[in-house]
């Protein structure tokens, strides 16, 4: 499921979302959203605040991704 | 006699070796001697006394294909030094290009490189299809040396017309895109450049996404039959896929002898392991034989933004960033509305965003003399609170007024500085020429000797001046570039090595149809000499010359 999520820096100079991801196994990842893709995810979650995304299933991120 | 003669010079040679003190003299383009005390004479002397004298600096990765149509210096990169870019890079260049796909071309690099549209269209004629037409396009007009890639996603456009943005290539297509891919090869192309990650304008991916590994394994094929370069942009968002794409990398350079660099890869607290994980992997690629080299930036990362357009940069304030998303119209009536501002500024103060706030710069405005300073020091000298000043600024100047948070990744000397000085890191990923309306893009050759070589000491002198010569025109495999040595391209760059640094980002209106672009222009650079023939000095500005040739034929 999704950790936590951080507003970050992007190579393009762009803010960026760094969702963190938390395994089954305990293990943690990482992935990196472009502004499209993170308003994606917010909206998709139906967040209104970073919190909001805490706990949401990590597969939200995969249609998230093709953004 | 000499055409250019330069005396006292502390040489550095661009092979890592300790500096030495000497003159050098060029001939016909040519590096004559190197070292020594020179008596001949010469058409022109330059006394380089405390100054080092070094190979011109090469750029491995930026996007100036459309500007050198009508920019023959590559403003400012000459004058920081740069005496060669490769271009072409992240899938995108001009050539080969039929005349029906330019506008789709055109669409990705704007999308992609935040380049405009005045930049392609109009700003100069377009003379080719072919890579080979291109390249004649460029020789003769350039004052720098170009060292171009072909892009994968025009090659295949070239062959498979819109489906290269549908599907994979069948059999027949990928034999049409090598044999397309050998002729840029011929003409001069130092490789390929392809990307995973990019999308166009309509935020589709861009045609080199929709290919399958045996179409990229056919092509490396090509690469290896001349030992040129694979330049790849990862799905750098993720640290697993990287690595699962150096692996990939690493196994078509065994596979085809073939060097590959990939880009970016930058240092941020958010993703503290990322860096080590894929240098461990790196390191590991390398020792069985393979060439992946990552190309890391010597700049920080700064963040810049609008209100006029949503950012992220408030996503941890849900008020800001939700009102932020509103239509223009409805965004200045609310910025307006005595309540809305109350709530805005009451969310920025607890929360720790006053301390943000306080350190954000005004990039451009109507009022130059706003330019620069931070909203801290402006907002204690009106009484103020920088919250309220960001929102009354943007007011006043209907939303056309930008702000930059400085330094927000890639900033840590102390994690940066041994990153850089890693044998196995390519120091480049400037992306110079693009996202000119954002930040600018030159000047990280200053970044790197005054960041660290003089305040942190990271890299030597001779390191640094390494790194961005000898090393990339070893990896590109520019065999007549990168190093002082007799009988070389007399490619040369002279330079205080206690002052040169980048300065301050600036925005100019210099672009086609008086477009505005952001630069930083150089201190600590004196002269600057490409193929022999002086192209810019400190005295004297640019000159006429246009002495850059295609770098790779």
């Amino acid at each position: 499921m999704i950790a936590d999520a951080t507003v970050g820096p992007g190579h393009d100079g762009e803010a960026v979302l760094v969702v963190r991801v938390r395994h089954e196994n305990g293990a943690h990842d990482s992935v990196t959203l472009s502004a499209p893709a993170a308003r994606k995810l917010m909206d998709d979650c139906d967040a209104k605040d970073l919190e909001d995304l805490a706990g949401q299933p990590w597969q939200r991120l995969l249609s998230v991704l093709e953004t | 006699m000499l055409d250019i003669l330069i005396r006292n010079g502390r040489i550095i040679d661009g092979s890592g070796t300790p500096a030495f003190m000497g003159d050098i003299g060029i001939q016909d383009g040519r590096l004559q001697q190197v070292g020594g005390h020179i008596t001949a004479e010469a058409r022109r002397e330059i006394d380089a006394r405390g100054q080092v004298v070094a190979p011109g600096f090469i750029d491995p990765h930026t996007h100036f294909d459309a500007q050198l149509m009508w920019d023959a210096e590559a403003r400012p990169a000459l004058e920081h030094g740069v005496t060669t870019v490769v271009h072409g890079n992240c899938s995108l260049s001009l050539a080969p290009l039929k005349s029906e796909h330019r506008p789709r071309l055109v669409g990705m690099f704007q999308q992609i490189e935040e380049m405009p549209d005045a930049a392609f269209n109009g700003a100069f004629e377009w003379q080719w299809e072919s890579f080979g037409d291109f390249v004649k396009a460029l020789r003769g007009q350039i004052a720098l040396n170009v060292a171009p890639l072909a892009g994968h996603s025009p090659l295949r456009l070239w062959v498979m017309g819109e489906d290269a943005a549908q599907r994979a290539a069948t059999a027949d297509e990928i034999a049409q895109m090598q044999d397309l891919l050998r002729e840029c090869l011929e003409a001069g192309a130092v490789g390929l450049s392809t990307s995973y990650v990019d999308v166009d304008e309509n935020l589709a991916p861009v045609p080199s996404r929709f290919a399958h590994f045996d179409e990229l394994d056919a092509l490396s094929a090509v690469l290896g039959e001349y030992g040129r370069m694979l330049q790849v942009v990862p799905e750098f968002f993720s640290t697993d896929i990287t690595l699962a794409r150096v692996d990939q990398l690493a196994e078509l350079s065994l596979r085809h002898g073939i060097p590959t660099t990939f880009s970016p890869l930058f240092d941020s607290a958010l993703s503290p392991g990322n860096v080590t994980r894929i240098m461990d992997r790196v390191a590991e690629q390398f020792a069985r034989g393979a060439r992946v080299w990552p190309q890391v930036q010597t700049r920080p990362i700064d963040i810049s933004f609008s209100l006029e357009q949503a950012s992220l940069f408030f996503m941890a304030q849900p008020m800001w960033y939700m009102i932020q998303r509103l239509p223009r119209a409805e965004l200045l009536e609310k910025l307006q509305d005595p309540a809305t501002r109350k709530a805005l500024i009451d969310a920025a103060e607890p929360g720790g965003m006053t301390l943000a706030f306080a350190h954000l710069l005004i990039r451009d405005s109507r009022d130059a003399s706003l330019i620069g300073r931070t909203l801290g020091d402006l907002a204690k000298e009106r009484g103020t609170t920088p919250a309220t000043l960001l929102i009354d600024l943007s007011v006043e100047e209907d939303l056309n007024i930008h702000f930059l948070s400085a330094s927000m990744g890639h900033e840590d000397p102390a994690r940066v500085g041994p990153l850089l000085a890693n044998d196995l890191v390519h120091v480049g990923a400037s992306d110079a020429g693009a996202h000119i309306q954002s930040f600018a893009t030159y000047g990280d050759t200053g970044y790197l000797f005054s960041t660290f070589v003089r305040d942190g000491g990271h890299l030597s002198l001779e390191q640094a001046v390494r790194k961005i010569t000898g090393d990339t025109a070893q990896i590109w495999g520019l065999r007549d570039r990168g190093l002082l040595r007799t009988g070389m391209a007399a490619d040369v760059t002279i330079f205080d090595p206690e002052n040169i640094a980048r300065g301050e980002e600036l925005p100019v209106n210099d672009m086609p149809e008086n477009g505005m672009r952001y630069v930083r222009s150089a201190s600590g650079v004196d002269t600057v000499i490409v193929n022999g023939e002086l192209a810019w000095s400190a005295e004297g500005g640019y000159t006429a010359s246009r002495a850059g040739v295609i770098a790779s034929a």
